[in-house]
C-alpha cells in the first residue's frame, strides 16, 4: 500500500504563488523603553513646573495667576497619566505573552 | 515636550486667559479711577486700554504648525488720548481759573461692557481648555 504524497493545492488561482516578496523587516525597532523614559521625563518636568507654580503663587508672585497654577497641575496630571497608561499597556502586553499556553 | 501636542491648545488658552486677566485689571483700574482728578504726572487719570498681540506658543517651535498656531499676549497698555471731561465746580481744589475741574475720560458704562467682555472671553478660554483636557483624557482611555 502506498501513501500519496501531499501536494500543493491545485486550484488555478494559487498555482502561480510561490512566496511572499516585497515585505521588509523594520530596521529601526520602536523602542518601548525610550518612549517610556521620555514620557516619564515629561511627567517629571511637568510635576516640577506645577510645584514651582504653586510655590510662586503662594509666595505672592505677581506674574503667577490662579489659572496658571491650575493649568500647570492639570498638565502634570495628564503627563503622569500618559506615563502610567504606557506602563499599563506594556505590562498588559507582557502578561499576555507570559500567559501563552504551550 | 514631543509627546504632548495636547498641551498646545492648553498653552494657547492659557495665554488668552492671562490676556483677559490683564484686560480685567485694566477695566478695574479705569472704573476705580473714574473720578480721579489728580494722577501721577499731573492732570486727571487717563483711561487705559490694552493692546493685544499674537505671539508664538512656547513649546511648539520647530513643528510645521508653529507658525500657524498663535497665542495672545498684551503688547502694551496704552493711554486714551481723548479729552478729559470738564465739570463746573469752582470750590474743587483742582478747579482751573474758569472754575472747571478736569475729570478722567472714563465712561463707566463702557468699562462695564469691557469688563463683561473680558469675563465672557475668560469663560470661553476656560471652555477651550476643558475641552482640550477632556480630549487628552479620552485619548488616554482608548481601549479601556
Amino acid at each position: 500500500m502506498s501513501i500519496a504524497p501531499i501536494t500543493p493545492p491545485m486550484s488555478p488561482e494559487l498555482a502561480g504563488i510561490t512566496g511572499v516578496t516585497g515585505i521588509e523587516r523594520p530596521t529601526a525597532k520602536p523602542d518601548l523603553a525610550g518612549t517610556f523614559r521620555a514620557a516619564l521625563e515629561d511627567a517629571h518636568g511637568a510635576e516640577h513646573r506645577a510645584t514651582d507654580a504653586a510655590e510662586q503663587f503662594a509666595r505672592g508672585d505677581t506674574g503667577m495667576g490662579i489659572h496658571e497654577v491650575v493649568i500647570a497641575s492639570e498638565k502634570a496630571n495628564i503627563a503622569i497619566r500618559y506615563a502610567t497608561t504606557l506602563k499599563n499597556k506594556a505590562l498588559e502586553a507582557y502578561r499576555e505573552l507570559m500567559n501563552t499556553q504551550v | 515636550m514631543s509627546t504632548m501636542d495636547f498641551f498646545t491648545a492648553m498653552e494657547v488658552s492659557a495665554s488668552g486667559l492671562s490676556a483677559e486677566r490683564t484686560r480685567m485689571n485694566v477695566a478695574a483700574s479705569n472704573l476705580a479711577n473714574a473720578q480721579t482728578t489728580q494722577a501721577a504726572g499731573g492732570g486727571p487719570y487717563k483711561r487705559r486700554d490694552v493692546v493685544m498681540q499674537s505671539v508664538d506658543v512656547p513649546g511648539v517651535q520647530g513643528t510645521p504648525f508653529a507658525q500657524a498656531v498663535k497665542g495672545v499676549a498684551v503688547s502694551q497698555i496704552s493711554q486714551d488720548t481723548a479729552q478729559p471731561r470738564l465739570e463746573y465746580d469752582p470750590g474743587h481744589p483742582q478747579a482751573n481759573a474758569q472754575g472747571y475741574v478736569a475729570y478722567p475720560n472714563v465712561n463707566p458704562v463702557e468699562e462695564m461692557v469691557d469688563m463683561i467682555t473680558a469675563s465672557r472671553a475668560y469663560e470661553a478660554g476656560i471652555t477651550t481648555m476643558t475641552t482640550a483636557v477632556n480630549m487628552a483624557e479620552r485619548a488616554l482611555g482608548i481601549g479601556r
